[in-house]
């Protein structure tokens, strides 16, 4: 089984759709650039809104939070937004302590966040 | 929050070697699996009585340490764990050479494409000690089993 599984989805929600990508297992240096590739390759679609679920994640480290960091970058960019969906507590704390929660909304639910 | 090291003596001089590791350490070499070093640390940190979140700071730190050996280095690393009554201790050693003595001691921007791992690692242990010389790197994690005063 693969350390980390992404996949993505557009859901229609409500007002308008937007891009949520599901990230399960253990984000660090061995996959982020898959990872990246994942990211770039939804932010190159141009979403208003990019979700990402953690709900899943049991571990992230600094190099799979500079590739959020960077995906966040570029869709701010582009005039879009990145939010951030039900970090575990380990990711929560890492999200905390490079204060890369205070760059990017973090959400107590997937919906929470589409809600904005 | 990073947490003061006074009940810890001054680490040595990163250019003197540190003592060695207690005869009951447990060894892992890894080239590519972080995720088998982290869940060796989990395991042993709460063995040793850590509370969850602390042992997931430990779990962090050295997988930040580690995921440095695979960037910078060919050659596999070593880790090595031990606790006693007042602590455990990871340890990280790789043939990576680091040639600043303060890496770590500023929190990089978040603009910046890295450097956040040894940030990291000295905010979420209770003492960092680095020796680095043309031998390799050594990067040694304590955590406190009784913090004073800390909660989680």
């Amino acid at each position: 089984m693969d350390l980390l599984t992404t996949s993505v989805a557009t859901v229609e929600s409500g007002s308008e759709p937007y891009t949520l990508v599901e990230l399960v297992g253990e984000a660090d240096v061995t996959n982020s650039d898959a990872l990246r590739e994942v990211l770039d390759a939804e932010v190159a679609k141009q979403p208003r809104t990019l979700i990402i679920d953690l709900s899943g994640l049991r571990f992230m480290d600094s190099s799979a939070l500079h590739v959020i960091l960077r995906a966040n970058r570029a869709m701010d960019r582009q005039g879009g937004v990145v939010a951030l969906a039900s970090p575990r507590d380990p990711v929560a704390k890492m999200l905390r302590l490079t204060a890369a929660d205070q760059l990017i909304p973090v959400y107590q639910s997937v919906s929470e966040a589409s809600a904005g | 929050m990073a947490r003061s090291s006074v009940q810890f003596p001054e680490p040595p001089s990163r250019s003197l070697p540190l003592p060695s590791p207690t005869n009951d350490a447990m060894y892992h070499t890894y080239r590519s699996d972080l995720s088998q070093v982290r869940a060796l640390v989990l395991q042993h940190a709460r063995e040793a009585g850590l509370t969850e979140g602390r042992a997931n700071d430990l779990v962090l730190a050295v997988s930040e340490v580690a995921a440095n050996t695979l960037r910078h280095t060919q050659a596999p690393g070593t880790l090595a764990i031990w606790h006693n009554a007042e602590e455990v201790v990871c340890e990280i050693h790789d043939e990576g050479t680091i040639a600043d003595p303060l890496v770590g001691r500023h929190k990089p921007s978040l603009d910046a494409s890295g450097g956040h791992g040894l940030w990291i690692v000295r905010q979420v242990c209770d003492l960092v000690e680095l020796t680095s010389n043309a031998n390799g790197t050594t990067v040694r994690m304590h955590m406190a089993l009784r913090p004073p005063g800390a909660g989680d």
